[in-house]
């Protein structure tokens, strides 16, 4: 079996400005096809800025420039016919603290699905028993998805809204810190399901836990004060980084 | 002994600002209290069934109010009805669309403006407008349509407020999944907005039932004579019920004006209560409802 991987999403020479502060200085990465990416780095280095970029949600935001080329599957991102709509259904995202809607649980799952035309309410309850399966969560929830989705632990929160994201079935999941306002037990259940969904899916997640990204991830990008320091296979930049910068952060001399 | 001293005088003036600040909270309930007891001794003795329903009487003793009372929620519900698209449709623009600009900066500019022109001032308009240019006369449609321009602006206000308290968390949530910002504010934003915006609405649906000046000279100052009293005509004339509290107390030639000005108010008063309240309720109702218990 030959190990050549497909490149799924490609970045070149990325900045990104939040008015007239720089937070992102020409980065330029390749993520795998159906892997683990993990973006680390000290707080305010542009992790989360950076992964942002990635589904164009920084149009949402005013004042916000973002600059340089994101292809997924070769095609630019940010061209002027593409819409961002379109591209954010391809690219999944999940926030640092949960967000469900203040709706029941199936509502929840059923969002996507439904704003994208699903009307059918058998197709609907398919498609949120199929990805709240895949979250792990189906057990926990099964015999009360009309219940508000607030009622629900923080954990049990934020595998409902990877779920969400799974049943509008895109092609890459990005999370932002997705475990950081969890408890251990409820991120080690987070971390098992990425591990799972990086067989079906391309996962890039930004976290501020090093034995996070060690444990998850495939290949690690490092960052520091908007510039991408080093990338590579997650083993080499935890034993063998190559830049005497990442070598202190690993070892724990940043912040 | 300095800093003892020191510590004694910060202790003082703290139990003297408590105690200040206490009771100007407090005057604001006696205030109240006092005034709702004052209308309702006065007042009260007034209401009858043939008062709350009997229509008013220009010359002798005995008037009622019941067309009073029908006018006032007849132009209540006319001004809604004309008000809240528009304010809606304002104030979601303004909050989720509009990015800072020369427009938007004319529209903010705009509607502070019209919300602090007088409601008398409205109300000449109105008379210019609908009772003089476009020959009218007094109408129920002019009153709701001047009333309509009067509580755009607050109306606009109180959208703009109840989208700003959902939080964006629930936006970048919906866009992430490939929603379009208009299936956002539809699904998502509004349903969570919901109830402090039915509590701003009935607020100020309170306000427009209590409403004099602006109806003056464009609804006019009597009920029209000969018909039903609960007469849905929109170009009728609809003397509403503070309308007639005024009239009957500054131009009235009944002899019994000051019992009909008393009961008149009794019953504005109670009716606007009843909104503050509702509001409270149906507010602290929906938003059980839409978070879950």
């Amino acid at each position: 079996m030959t190990t050549t991987t497909e490149i799924k999403m490609c970045v070149e020479d990325l900045n990104v400005y939040y008015g007239s502060f720089h937070a992102i200085k020409d980065a330029s990465l390749q993520v795998p096809e159906n892997g683990v990416m993990a973006l680390i780095g000290p707080s305010g280095c542009g992790k989360s800025t950076f992964i942002r970029a990635l589904n164009r949600m920084h149009d949402l935001v005013p004042d916000v420039t973002v600059q340089g080329r994101v292809t997924l599957d070769g095609e630019d991102i940010y061209a002027k016919d593409v819409d961002p709509v379109t591209i954010r259904h391809r690219i999944g995202m999940v926030f640092q603290r949960p967000n469900p809607f203040p709706k029941s649980i199936f509502e929840n799952v059923a969002y996507g699905p439904r704003i994208h035309g699903v009307r059918s309410r058998k197709r609907l309850l398919e498609i949120a028993e199929r990805s709240l399966r895949h979250a792990a969560l189906w057990d926990e929830v099964k015999d009360r998805l009309d219940k508000s989705a607030l009622e629900l632990s923080g954990g049990q929160q934020q595998r409902l809204c990877i779920a969400r994201v799974l049943a509008v079935e895109p092609e890459v999941i990005l999370m932002d810190e997705p475990a950081s306002a969890l408890d251990p037990i409820a991120t080690s259940k987070i971390e098992d399901l990425i591990g799972d969904l990086k067989k079906d899916y391309t996962v890039v997640i930004v976290t501020h836990s090093m034995q996070q990204a060690a444990r998850i991830s495939d290949n690690t990008a490092f960052f520091l004060m908007g510039e991408l320091i080093e990338i590579g296979p997650t083993r080499d930049i935890f034993f063998k980084p190559q830049d005497k910068r990442t070598e202190d952060y690993i070892t724990g001399r940043y912040g | 002994m300095a800093t003892a001293n020191l510590a004694a005088r910060r202790r003082t003036v703290n139990n003297v600002m408590t105690g200040v600040l206490w009771a100007a909270a407090l005057s604001i309930i006696v205030l109240l209290a006092f005034f709702v007891g004052y209308i309702l001794y006065l007042g009260a003795p007034v209401i009858s069934w043939h008062f709350l329903t009997a229509p008013p009487s220009e010359l002798a003793a005995g008037g009622g109010i019941g067309p009073e009372i029908f006018n006032s929620f007849y132009i209540l519900i006319l001004t809604l009805i004309f008000t809240t698209p528009i304010a809606t449709a304002g104030g979601i623009y303004l909050q989720e669309y509009a990015r800072p600009g020369i427009f938007t900066s004319a529209v903010q500019f705009c509607a502070e403006s019209l919300a602090t022109i007088p409601s008398i001032v409205m109300g000449l308009f109105g008379l210019l407008v609908f009772v003089t240019l476009l020959h009218w006369h007094f109408t129920a449609l002019g009153g709701a349509l001047t009333l309509t321009i009067l509580n755009l602006p607050a109306l606009m206000r109180v959208t703009q407020e109840a989208l700003q308290t959902v939080p964006s968390t629930f936006r970048e949530g919906s866009m992430a999944l490939g929603a379009t910002k208009w299936q956002t504010i539809r699904r998502v934003v509004l349903p969570s907005a919901i109830a402090p915006l039915t509590t701003g609405i009935v607020l100020i649906a309170g306000r427009i039932f209590g409403e004099t000046a602006a109806l003056i000279f464009t609804a006019g100052v009597s009920v029209s004579a000969g018909r039903s009293a609960y007469d849905f005509g929109l170009f009728h004339q609809a003397e509403t019920l503070s309308v007639h509290l005024w009239y009957v107390h500054s131009e009235g030639l009944v002899p019994d004006a000051a019992q009909v000005g008393n009961g008149s108010a009794l019953v504005l008063l109670v009716m606007v209560l009843i909104f503050n309240i509702g509001a409270r309720l149906l507010g602290y109702a929906l938003h059980k409802r839409l978070t879950g218990k």
